[in-house]
């Protein structure tokens, strides 16, 4: 208990450090006496509307979405019993991209709806999988199955229509490619709504979580009801993941990475490794974005971008030190 | 209390694996069920448990229709350890022994004094409480298992049902695991109900033992009634001796010398 009290303190501390760094660096740089005196002060200087309407929101956006996508994988590794589930695994990422591009593409006059669009879709291809997995229960191994089958069709329908589409595809690649810049404090605001309903429902999932994690038969022995518990916390897990993309677009990897390395630091008991993981994912999301913005000079790459290109070697660097981060 | 499956029929489609079973099970006694692989031995016990669903007939514990209980309150009344559980490698001993407090608790709030006290007393029990703080990845096979019997007899069930407690034991092992049951149940008097490959042992620990043979009730009875050379040649088709030896209390099994 004292080992995981002071991993979430040193990643609490590291969070407020890299909201401050990330606040300073960027195109223009300050130092951060000048952005405290700036905010603090009643003139609207250029380094207070900069960080106050441009840093801040992205800021507070990363560390809203990171928690709700990482919260979104713990809950599915619990449903499948299998430590590669992730919000891709029960279709909201190919969903949710089918509805967008289907909407870009073919109806452009609806983009103002997108995220409404983009939810639904995930929410369907959700309902699809589990529709088509159910047999008289909830079998990990039938949702994954069913869940490849569902993404390898979606799949194709997304790539068939942007290659029908080829010259117009910029707002369909920012969407795969999810990126929060340019984000304002409406969207921060909503993405709030949406991400502590979500963790409270999460929170709630800890005891059936924890208790899927013995296996079936010791689970119902314990008195959960397994399927009902399947359902709810995928559910749970689906409108987090659903939420999450509709508001920023995909981002993939956090909901694998992040839930993987709390585990690794503080062990698979949920009542800790969910609200590690919640943090490590706002650490871990934030430092993508600022060095998403910061590392070539004039270009933007895209968060997602960036949490695949660095997070795949250096989960691979976290397996092979596996040895040495197992919780003892 | 007591157990009763009356006429049960368990299947999955249109396969029947257990047909008009009818046995009783008693608190307070060690019952054992044998039978040759793919006899159902396993399915009998998890529909008894509501492990699994039946077809026909019924199964009434302390006299309701077992399918009238919460799932939290049937699990306050019988523990069962299954042959497929697993743990996180990382989950301490302890850790995972308080899960069996699980039915108890009610929602949102955490363990109290009892339950720590009889978390505590039931890895004392089972020989478990010097390796409390240690992870489940570091204990071998029979401290594992006996970790197990720890978790359901947290549950403080009346009756604890165990599939195949000694498979994958070492004799030693397994020994210790029948002590452990044998004298949980003297102690304690909770009632055990287990799937047993072993004739020997089931013969050693048991107040009485059901024989099942193709899915049916082939006898039931004390061990020195059920076990003989009889039963040993149609149902397992194996011929042998059941022999008494001086300062023994139980009979022993002599199988025929192979060719």
């Amino acid at each position: 208990m004292l080992r995981c009290g002071m991993v979430m303190l040193v990643l609490l501390i590291l969070l407020i450090v890299l909201i401050f760094i990330s606040c300073a660096v960027g195109s223009a740089g300050y130092s951060v006496v000048e952005i405290v005196k700036a905010l603090f002060s009643k003139e609207d200087s250029i380094i207070k509307v900069t960080v106050m309407y441009l840093r801040l929101p992205r800021i507070f956006m990363a560390v809203l979405v990171g928690p709700a996508l990482a919260a979104s994988g713990c809950l599915l590794q619990a449903v499948m019993r299998n430590p590669l589930a992730d919000p891709g695994t029960i279709g909201v990422s190919a969903g949710a991209g089918t509805a967008a591009i289907t909407i870009l593409l073919i109806f452009p006059n609806l983009s103002m709806s997108l995220p409404l669009f983009a939810f639904a879709g995930a929410a369907l291809a959700c309902v699809l999988i589990y529709t088509l997995a159910w047999k008289g229960g909830i079998d990990p191994v039938r949702i994954i199955l069913s869940g490849v089958a569902i993404n390898s069709v979606l799949g194709g329908y997304n790539s068939m229509l942007q290659l029908l589409n080829s010259d117009n595809l910029s707002g369909v690649l920012a969407f795969m490619n999810g990126s929060i810049s340019g984000v304002s404090w409406g969207h921060v605001r909503i993405a709030a709504v949406y991400t502590f309903i979500g963790l409270f429902f999460a929170f709630m999932c800890i005891r059936p979580a924890n208790a899927l994690q013995l296996g079936d038969e010791m689970a119902k022995n314990l008195g959960i009801r397994v399927n009902l518990s399947r359902v709810c916390l995928s559910a749970v897990s689906a409108f987090l993941a659903a939420a999450t993309v509709s508001v920023v677009g995909m981002i993939g990897f956090v909901g694998l990475l992040v839930p993987h390395i709390a585990r690794m630091l503080v062990g698979s008991d949920y009542k800790v490794m969910l609200p590690t993981s919640i943090l490590l994912s706002s650490c871990v999301l934030l430092a993508a974005d600022t060095i998403g913005r910061t590392i070539v000079p004039g270009l933007e790459i895209p968060v997602g971008v960036v949490m695949s290109v660095i997070g795949g070697p250096f989960f691979l660097y976290m397996l092979r030190k596996r040895g040495k981060f197992n919780a003892g | 209390m007591q157990v009763n499956c009356n006429h049960l029929q368990v299947g999955y489609g249109d396969t029947v694996i257990i047909n008009d079973m009818t046995i009783t099970i008693d608190k307070k006694q060690i019952t054992s069920i044998i039978g040759p692989n793919g006899s159902g031995k396993s399915t009998v016990l998890k529909a008894a448990t509501r492990l699994l669903n039946y077809q026909k007939g019924e199964v009434i514990i302390n006299g309701r229709d077992i399918r009238k209980y919460k799932s939290k309150e049937l699990s306050r009344y019988i523990g069962v350890l299954a042959q497929k559980h697993s743990a996180p490698a990382d989950f301490r001993v302890k850790e995972l022994v308080s899960y069996g407090r699980m039915p108890h608790l009610k929602p949102l709030s955490s363990f109290s004094k009892e339950d720590y006290e009889i978390i505590d007393k039931v890895m004392k029990t089972t020989g478990v409480w010097h390796l409390r703080d240690k992870s489940i990845y570091e204990c071998s096979g029979g401290e594992t298992q006996r970790v197990w019997i720890a978790t359901v007899l947290a549950q403080d069930p009346e009756i604890l049902f165990l599939d195949e407690p000694t498979t994958y034991l070492d004799v030693a092992h397994q020994l210790e695991v029948m002590q452990l049951v044998k004298n949980l149940n003297k102690n304690t008097g909770v009632g055990i109900v287990m799937v047993l490959h072993d004739l020997g042992q089931a013969l050693e620990v048991s107040d009485k033992i059901i024989v099942i043979k193709d899915g049916k009730k082939y006898s039931e009875g004390t061990p020195e009634e059920v076990i003989t050379p009889k039963m040993l040649k149609e149902v397992y088709n194996v011929d042998a001796d059941v022999i008494s030896i001086a300062g023994r209390e139980k009979p022993v099994i002599i199988y025929k010398e192979l060719a």
